[in-house]
Formats: structure tokens, sequence, C-alpha cells
């Protein structure tokens, strides 16, 4: 592991059945740094960013993270460190507020509860109204519930994010909003897959997938 | 209680009669369940004359080694059933939901039997098996509505729950709520009865005490003592079905299992 990464990627390979998703991918992230994965629909962007936070298990290879090798133990430490947010968040049922209060009943994000306070200060970021804090989430678009994900995002602290398509339910004004809030956050490194330019142009650096083998990276 | 009249078998046979109304009924309305009530009605015979005879044997030798035999061949019937009816893989879930079975049934039984009733022996025959009986046919019900309310309810919700996962929560503090639901759904039915039992009908116990010689207010306590049995019963049981069974439904990153579900088209 480098010592100076916050996501260390080693030829991780999974395949759903026949048809292979990743194959011998690797990558590294240091702190602090924002990376666009960019590539073709199938190519296994998403189920990248699934591997890394644990929520799809790959047959070979390592993820690391804060120099901690992802296994059945360190897994559950390690998600307390990272941010998902997923292309469709589902927050399950009940209001935004709750959605949003919610984490801080986990033992792991209990330190955090005064953080919560800061709602209305990142809702305001992300150009949320206040008054959706009392929606159902199911009522809410498919872009209102993606800017909650990122509000929730910043209330845990996380320092390493990982965003899957983030801005594809947002109209122009409100993407580059979005795009952004994140470029510019302070010491949270970043992983974001997206097929969008703006977030080619507004990160520093982009790792291409693509689907035949080998893999390749480009960089930008 | 001087014991209930007894009804001789050619006038139980004359009582089939009445099956002439249901059958003519389904006949004349050409409603496609008339196979299925000659096939129930055949099997419920059959069943009841062979526990019928197999009961009498176990009371009048009335030992407890064979009354605790004929309850354990109780509860793996019900564990096979439960397992059936959730469409769940037999061989991983088959001893944790016994042994379910078995607290929900057997905690609340050595209470009625013991300081409820107070006779001795207390695995009399003629108590034990009625009254276990009852409490295991309710965690029977409860155990197949809480752990299909809970598997499923995961599976279906899955994006939520791995959303769950992902915000740091450990396993136990992510099945939380789908733990709450699946309690809330298979208590909600003894809750209810409890709440309008006597109003609506006479229930089934308090019925057979009554028949069996005993004044009302027996009947009575005794219904009292069988809902609290109940209600214990079924809570123990689905919520020891979920803690027994999780250990072997989740991957070791807390992912739900699939392969804990027998597909459907194999049934």
């Amino acid at each position: 592991m480098n010592s100076g990464s916050v996501l260390e990627i080693e030829g991780l390979s999974l395949r759903y059945g026949e048809r292979q998703v990743l194959n011998g991918f690797s990558m590294r992230l240091a702190p602090g740094e924002k990376v666009t994965v960019c590539g073709p629909s199938g190519v296994g962007k998403s189920t990248l960013l699934r591997c890394v936070i644990g929520l799809a298990v790959p047959q070979a290879g390592t993820v690391t993270v804060f120099g901690q090798r992802l296994d059945a133990v360190s897994v559950w430490t390690a998600r307390r460190r990272m941010a998902y947010v997923a292309q469709e968040p589902d927050f399950g049922p009940g209001t935004a507020r709750a959605a949003l209060e919610r984490p801080f009943s986990f033992r792991a994000n209990a330190s955090l509860r005064d953080n919560l306070t800061r709602i209305p200060e990142w809702m305001a970021r992300f150009r949320l109204p206040a008054d959706l804090l009392d929606k159902e989430t199911a009522a809410l678009s498919g872009g209102e519930r993606q800017r909650l994900a990122l509000v929730l995002a910043l209330l845990l602290e996380r320092p390493l994010w990982l965003l899957d398509e983030i801005s594809s339910g947002l109209d122009p004004e409100n993407r580059q909003t979005v795009i952004d809030a994140v470029a510019r956050l302070d010491g949270v490194a970043v992983l974001a897959v997206s097929h969008d330019r703006e977030w080619q142009a507004a990160l520093p650096r982009t790792v291409a997938m693509a689907p035949p083998e080998p893999i390749r990276k480009a960089e930008r | 209680m001087n014991g209930a009249f007894d009804i001789g078998f050619g006038r139980l046979a004359a009582g089939y009669l009445l099956l002439s109304f249901p059958f003519a009924i389904l006949l004349w309305t050409r409603a496609p369940l008339l196979k299925d009530a000659v096939v129930a009605v055949v099997r419920m015979t059959l069943q009841l004359l062979f526990v019928g005879f197999y009961l009498q044997v176990v009371f009048d030798q009335n030992r407890m080694w064979l009354t605790l035999l004929w309850l354990i061949i109780m509860v793996g019937v019900a564990d096979g059933s439960i397992l059936r009816g959730c469409r769940l893989r037999a061989r991983r879930f088959a001893l944790p939901l016994f042994f379910a079975l078995l607290a929900g049934t057997a905690v609340p039984l050595l209470v009625f039997v013991g300081p409820i009733l107070g006779r001795s022996p207390w695995l009399d025959a003629q108590y034990a098996i009625p009254l276990g009986g009852m409490i295991l046919g309710n965690c029977l019900r409860a155990d197949i509505i809480g752990l299909q309310r809970f598997y499923e309810g995961i599976a279906r919700g899955e994006k939520a729950f791995h959303q769950t996962l992902a915000q740091g929560a450990q396993l136990g503090e992510a099945i939380r709520p789908h733990v709450r639901d699946a309690l809330q759904a298979a208590l909600t039915p003894t809750v209810a009865s409890m709440a309008t039992i006597g109003l609506v009908a006479l229930p089934g116990m308090m019925t057979g005490v009554i028949l069996a010689g005993a004044n009302p207010m027996t009947a009575i306590k005794y219904q009292i003592a069988i809902m609290i049995a109940i209600f214990a019963g079924t809570a123990l049981t689905v919520y020891g079905a979920i803690l027994l069974t999780v250990r072997h439904s989740f991957h070791p990153y807390g992912l739900l299992d699939h392969d804990l579900f027998v597909p459907k088209r194999v049934r």
C-alpha cells in the first residue's frame, strides 16, 4: 500500500454469472484527490464503487481504504470513513428529516450528532428548500434525493466520497451547483462516476474504464 | 369437570350429511373448489382419526417421555410447515427454527402447566398436549408471517438496506426496522384477538372447557391463561427465529444472501 493513498484498488475482478463486469481494474486515490471515473454503460463503474464500500464482493483483487485492506472485519469500520451516494438514493420510508437523522442513531455516528444543527446551511448550499425536510423521501424527485444524500455526506464528515452519477437527475443550474460544491470540498477525496463532461472539467483527474480486456487507464 | 358428552360414530357419520349443503352450493355455482373440498374433508377425517387413536394411547400411558416425544414431533412437523410456507432453504433454517419453536412453545407451556395450573405431574398428557398444541399452532402461524416479512422485506427494500450499511450501521442496526416490522406483522393477529375476544365469538379453548362440563368462570380463567401463553410464545418464537437465522442469512459484509430463498419454479 502506498502510504500516500486513501484508496488503493488492485486487480479488481467481478463477474455476475456469465458477465464479466470488472476485470483486473486498478487505481489509486491520494488524500483530498478528486477523480472522475468515466466509460460506456455496463463497463462496471457503479460496481466499482459498490466494491469499495463493500456492497459488492469481488471474486479477485483487493480494495485498501485508509491503509486497511477490506475484509469481513475491516469493512464495518471502513464504511464509517466513506460516503456513498447512489444514482437513485433510497432512504426507505419516512420524511427527509428522518432520513438525515436516522444515521446518527447508529453507534458509529453518534458522536457527530451535533452536526444536525447544520442541516439548514448544507440544504441551502445544495439549493434545497427548507420545507422539503417534512416531505416523504418517496415523494422527492431523483435530483432532490441525490442532493439530500450529499447533505448527509457532509453531515457525517466522511473523508472519502463515492458518487455514482449524482447529477443525472438535475437541471443544468443545479448540476453546476453540485459539481462546484464537490470540487471545492476541502480535504475530501472524491471518486465520482459520471458521463458528464462538466465533471471531467471540474475535477483534476479522469480515469476512463473500457470494456475490452485488459482494462485501460487513461489519465487526462 | 365431568367430561364432554361423547358422540357415537354413527351419529357423527350422520353429521356428514351437513356437507350436502356446501357441496350442492359448489356444484350449483360451479365454483372450482369441489374437488379440493372433498379431498380436504377426507384428509381431515383420516388425520384426526389417526391423531385421536394415537393420543388415546399417549393419554392412557401418561408417561412423561411419551408426552415430551409427542410435543417434540409436533414441533418438528411445524418446523417443516413453516419452511414450506416461507420458501426458505430447509438445510440452513431447519435447526435454528426448531429451537425457536421449541422455546416459544416450551416456555409458556411450562409456566401454564407449572405455576398456573400447579397439577402434579406437570407434564400430564391431558393438559400438556392440547395446551402445547394450541401454543405451537399459533407459533407456527406467527413464524411464517414473521420470517416471510423479515427476509422478503429486506430483499424488497434492499437498496435502502444497503444505504443503511453504507452509512455505517452495524448489521444489528440495519436489520432493526425489519425486525420491528416482522414482529408487528406476526403479533398483530394475536393482539387483535386479545382485544376483541369474547365480544365477537367464544374462543375455542373456552368452548372446549365449557363442553367438558366446567362453569364459565373456570373456562374464562383457562382462556385468559392460554391467551397470555400464546402471546408470550409467539413473541418469543418470532424474535428467536429471526435472531437464530440471521447469522446464516447474511454475507460477512452484511449483505443478504439471496440463496436462502427457494426459487419459485422448483417448488
